[in-house]
């Protein structure tokens, strides 16, 4: 299977970067260690729901890291030479969004191990988090197929970071939206990341009652239009680079 | 018997004919070679006949097969060494030979992989990752990479710029061995090579085809006493001889 071998050229090269593993799962599980240790007595950080946001924190890094894969694939020749191989559209997009899964459930294993370490109470909802966090992750990846298909590999990173401080300040992680209020918890709600993280948490809690239609369908709009943005434009790009 | 036919093969942007009408025919086992000066549409043409990039108008056919209807199928029997070095950074050179073998689902993967690692004296730098090796050994296993699927039909694009005169003698030397076994299109800036290397040469400018012949042909023809005043007479259209 092209997309199998072309997922697994992908995933080397990621996970032989030191600093997309420090990003994607160093950082994060840092942040989740030290924000337990200052007992902040706030809901958000109670580690039934800081655990999820650390997941949602840690799939803004794979945006990042996908997205300055595919630019560097781009602006080298590599890509130039897959495309004159027998390797078609679905094996280019698939490949990298499974090269980055094995990385996501990675990380979910180890921030729910260390939540589990730092006293969050293991509960059989753990399990379906994980699988729902990992479509959750198919959207984060393919922002970063869109974002590495659309810019130079240097502007990659300031793109990703502005996802990682969205994903900071609109879904909910630090602080609740309506502390701030009016228009930004607006802005909050259109954001796909508070859907994200609500929908991540209801699931650990197994308590839906707070997930909204609203964000279901603000989730389920951003996940289509995102993965058929990011497949359109991956492939015009594949044509138009090699003008 | 023809491995490559081209019939007005064009390619256009906007008002501008990047590729304008070429016809090629180049036999099979023949190393064809493509000069001209920059911009002249060596790398579109090369573009278009490995099946990266659509002509706005024209045919191609690659061994008898429609480049329109039997694309996927032509990419099977051709490979194409682009102008940068096109190999994976953090990958070692083994593990690029072997991502390449799965593309293109190569059956004896091992003993093809032995064969070009014997061939190109890759041993001492099989283990080592690709972004660490010199610009000669990048550009060594690139050409390597290109013959993992044993194609019929080989591009190499300016394959010697920016080496150093032995590696690019190493190259020649390569090139050289697989003479008569593949049929190869080159594109070169450097005169000698494609005078050194070539059966036969092309030559572009403005997008077109503006003569073709054997070396010797080309200097006869324009009555000079070198290739490389041959090809400015060409490619000037006699201005500058």
């Amino acid at each position: 299977m092209r997309m199998l071998n072309f997922a697994k050229r992908n995933f080397k090269e990621l996970i032989r970067d030191p600093l997309s593993l420090i990003f994607e799962i160093a950082l994060p599980l840092f942040l989740l260690f030290i924000f337990q240790q200052f007992n902040i007595p706030a809901e958000n950080y109670r580690l039934e729901n800081f655990t999820p946001s650390i997941i949602l924190f840690g799939f803004s890094f794979i945006t990042l890291f996908s997205a300055t894969l595919i630019s560097k694939d781009r602006t080298s020749s590599f890509l130039i030479r897959l495309g004159t191989s027998p390797m078609k559209a679905k094996d280019f997009i698939l490949g990298y969004i499974l090269s980055l899964l094995p990385i996501v459930l990675i990380q979910n294993v180890l921030f729910f191990l260390t939540a589990i370490i730092l006293g969050l109470k293991f509960s059989l909802s753990i399990i379906p988090t994980i699988m729902v966090s990992m479509i959750i992750s198919i959207f984060f990846i393919s922002l970063g197929i869109l974002i590495g298909s659309l810019v130079s590999e240097k502007a990659t990173g300031g793109l990703g970071s502005i996802v990682v401080q969205l994903v900071c300040f609109t879904s909910g992680m630090y602080f609740p939206k309506d502390v701030i209020g009016g228009v930004f918890a607006i802005i909050c709600k259109l954001l796909p990341f508070e859907a994200c993280l609500n929908i991540i948490q209801s699931v650990l809690h197994n308590d839906f009652s707070n997930l909204t239609t609203v964000h279901i369908v603000v989730f389920s709009l951003y996940f289509v239009s995102v993965i058929i943005l990011s497949i359109i434009i991956f492939q015009k790009r594949m044509i138009s680079d090699n003008k | 018997m023809i491995a490559i036919k081209t019939d007005k093969l064009t390619k256009k942007y906007k008002d501008k004919y990047a590729v304008n009408e070429i016809d090629l025919n180049i036999k099979q086992g023949e190393l064809f070679a493509l000069l001209g000066v920059n911009g002249a549409g060596k790398t579109t043409t090369i573009k278009m006949l490995s099946g990266l990039i659509l002509p706005t108008s024209g045919d191609i056919l690659i061994e008898g097969m429609d480049m329109k209807k039997d694309m996927f199928k032509i990419k099977e029997i051709l490979n194409v060494s682009p102008q940068e070095t096109a190999i994976a950074p953090n990958l070692t050179v083994k593990e690029n030979l072997e991502f390449m073998a799965g593309v293109y689902q190569i059956d004896n993967k091992n003993e093809k992989i032995e064969e070009l690692v014997k061939n190109f004296k890759l041993d001492e730098v099989l283990n080592k990752k690709a972004k660490t090796l010199s610009g000669g050994w990048q550009r060594k296993v690139s050409i390597a990479i290109s013959l993992i699927n044993d194609p019929k039909i080989l591009f190499l694009d300016e394959p010697t710029l920016g080496l150093d005169v032995i590696a690019r003698k190493e190259l020649w030397k390569i090139i050289t061995s697989l003479k008569g076994k593949k049929t190869i299109i080159l594109t070169t800036h450097y005169m000698e090579e494609a005078e050194s290397l070539s059966d036969r040469i092309g030559i572009m400018s403005n997008g077109k085809l503006v003569d073709v012949g054997t070396a010797k042909e080309l200097i006869k023809k324009t009555k000079t006493t070198s290739f490389e005043d041959a090809f400015i007479s060409i490619a000037t259209g006699g201005e500058l001889s």
